[in-house]
């Protein structure tokens, strides 16, 4: 059987829920391991990145200081990734509602995204989600959302790769973030878009680990590890 | 570490979205349900609470007394601040009852930063808590270094929708404060001394207490839950995790990176440093010190290159009965 290897980038935040549940999937014809990363070495025997929930500007300063910025970067150049929450926010290309003085990014994905867009931890809710691409789609996912980002826009550079929407959340559920320019029906409304698959990379603002619910993590594995490593050898 | 805790009594608190929305200033408004409310969504369940806590797994939570400080300590690194008008250290020399802040300098710390906010309330004061969901703070600290209002009941954190940490000596503390429904644990050590002997002692109780509990049958389950005062099915379900069915930190005492990677080490999942950075020679240097020595706290050699020229540790006391404003850990138990 062959094996996969998943980093789970350890700096800060909810790093053990997600190796435990990765480390309990089963994918047919592979072995899955998930090991804890804190440094370029431990980074460099990855097939691929989960960066966890946590505070970004606390996993960004962590990542400068252990040397991860640049090493980081170039993974998000080749390898899979999966930016939950804190995550989402350091693999987007832009980001709003910054510490002052702005925080440092990783990229890799072609959106914007506003940090702890719902308000206080009063507004942190939890919300069942539809999820088409899972395993079993006719039983709901359900999404925790902890002061969580919100994503702003979807906009791709020429050449850059498409972006599949994986999961919205209902029309009843939204920041108020933009003006009454976009209905809240409207399907391509950003604020709604809770997973995004753009590339090798995939995106939740919501916390999967948080559940016993290891579909989303099937997901990543299945359809952007799995292919990936399948088209390497 | 699943928080498989049965989820609490919060439907009624979680019917209302709060008329608040206190981020930064340029931040968006508070969401809306439309349509009648929270049709297939909930606020402030008992998964959103232990769930933030989860996030900050791996972090140092900072005491701060204005917006300057709460820059300086994020700018180091630190994954929340808690705001407050003395840090303990100066609670203890200069006596008098120790209350909940301000909230318009609560406000200010809150507006000045973009990592979570917590706030101290003073045990079973109810209404210092009330007051400070409705500003907007992220956590509730049920705390022993204030002034307890109240000798025999805590908060019934059930009924809020904000989240509550509260301290614990030992695991029958720390379970009897989850059933109140906390769903976030510290050790109280002993606050504003610089000493960690006590959040030593507090983490070495509860892990002892948890490998004891891990290895019975159900009927001695029964009588340990009877022991210790604590509800039989947070004691079972404990003992089946082999950890606090929430995440747990170090708190009271802590003073330099090694402290806090002694801490974890210990099995804490994060750390709070209270007096032990701005009473420090050179807090900024200090705070980042301590976020790193957290994060690599099994990692001799870095622990070792952050610990180097990082100014003067705060002076810190020796633990007695005798010494200014007494113990804290013995209150509310």
């Amino acid at each position: 059987m062959a094996k996969i290897t998943i980093g789970i980038l350890a700096l800060q935040g909810a790093f053990a829920e997600h190796q435990s549940t990765l480390q309990r999937l089963s994918i047919p014809g592979w072995k899955v391991s998930a090991v804890q990363v804190r440094n370029p070495e431990e980074l460099a025997s990855c097939d691929a990145l989960v960066i966890p929930g946590g505070e970004s500007t606390t996993i960004a300063l962590l990542a400068r200081l252990s040397g991860l910025l640049e090493p980081l970067r170039e993974f998000l150049k080749r390898k899979p990734v999966w930016g939950t929450c804190a995550g989402a926010i350091l693999v987007s290309q832009k980001v709003e509602n910054t510490k002052k003085g702005g925080q440092e990014l990783l990229g890799g994905m072609s959106i914007s995204i506003a940090r702890n867009g719902w308000g206080s931890q009063a507004e942190s809710f939890e919300a069942q989600l539809e999820v088409p691409g899972l395993k079993n789609p006719e039983r709901s996912f359900s999404g925790v959302f902890i002061r969580a980002p919100v994503l702003l826009s979807l906009t791709r550079s020429p050449g850059d790769p498409p972006i599949s929407i994986i999961a919205r959340l209902p029309p009843s559920i939204l920041p108020q973030l933009i003006p009454d320019s976009v209905k809240s029906d409207d399907e391509e409304d950003p604020r709604r878009v809770v997973a995004i698959r753009q590339g090798l990379h995939f995106l939740t603002t919501f916390h999967p680990e948080l559940t016993s619910d290891d579909r989303f993590h099937e997901y990543f594995v299945r359809e952007c590890v799995v292919p990936q490593l399948a088209a390497r050898a | 570490m699943s928080t498989t805790v049965e989820p609490a009594a919060t439907a009624a608190a979680a019917a209302a979205p709060a008329a608040n929305g206190t981020v930064t200033p340029n931040a968006p408004a508070a969401p809306k349900r439309t349509q009648g409310g929270s049709d297939n969504s909930s606020l402030g369940t008992f998964g959103v609470k232990s769930g933030l806590a989860q996030m900050l797994k791996g972090g140092v939570i900072m005491d701060v007394i204005n917006a300057e400080q709460a820059r300086i300590a994020e700018e180091a690194g630190a994954c929340a601040v808690m705001a407050l008008e003395r840090v303990p250290a100066d609670i203890r020399r200069e006596g008098g009852v120790a209350r909940m802040s301000d909230p318009s300098m609560i406000k200010e710390i809150v507006d000045a930063v973009t990592i979570p906010v917590m706030a101290k309330v003073r045990i079973g004061h109810f209404v210092e808590a009330q007051i400070l969901q409705q500003i907007g703070i992220d956590y509730i600290d049920e705390s022993e270094v204030l002034t307890p209002a109240d000798e025999e009941y805590h908060i019934n954190k059930h009924s809020f929708k904000v989240p509550f940490v509260c301290g614990a000596r030992n695991l029958g503390e720390a379970l009897r404060r989850i059933s109140e429904g906390a769903a976030f644990i510290r050790t109280k050590g002993e606050a504003g001394t610089g000493n960690v002997v006590e959040a030593v002692r507090h983490e070495r109780a509860m892990n002892s207490a948890i490998r004891r509990a891990s290895v019975m049958n159900e009927e001695e389950l029964y009588a340990y839950a009877k022991e210790i005062q604590a509800p039989f099915h947070l004691v079972k379900e404990t003992a089946r995790l082999k950890r606090l069915p929430v995440v747990n930190f170090a708190a009271g005492g802590i003073a330099t990176p090694a402290d806090a990677a002694l801490m974890m080490q210990l099995g804490c999942d994060g750390v709070f440093v209270g007096s032990g950075i701005f009473h420090s020679g050179d807090p900024a240097k200090r705070a980042r010190a301590i976020v790193q020595a957290v994060t690599h706290h099994n990692n001799p050699k870095l622990l070792a290159e952050v610990s180097e020229n990082i100014g003067a540790a705060m002076v810190g006391i020796t633990i007695s009965d005798n010494m200014a404003g007494g113990k804290f850990a013995g209150r509310g138990t």
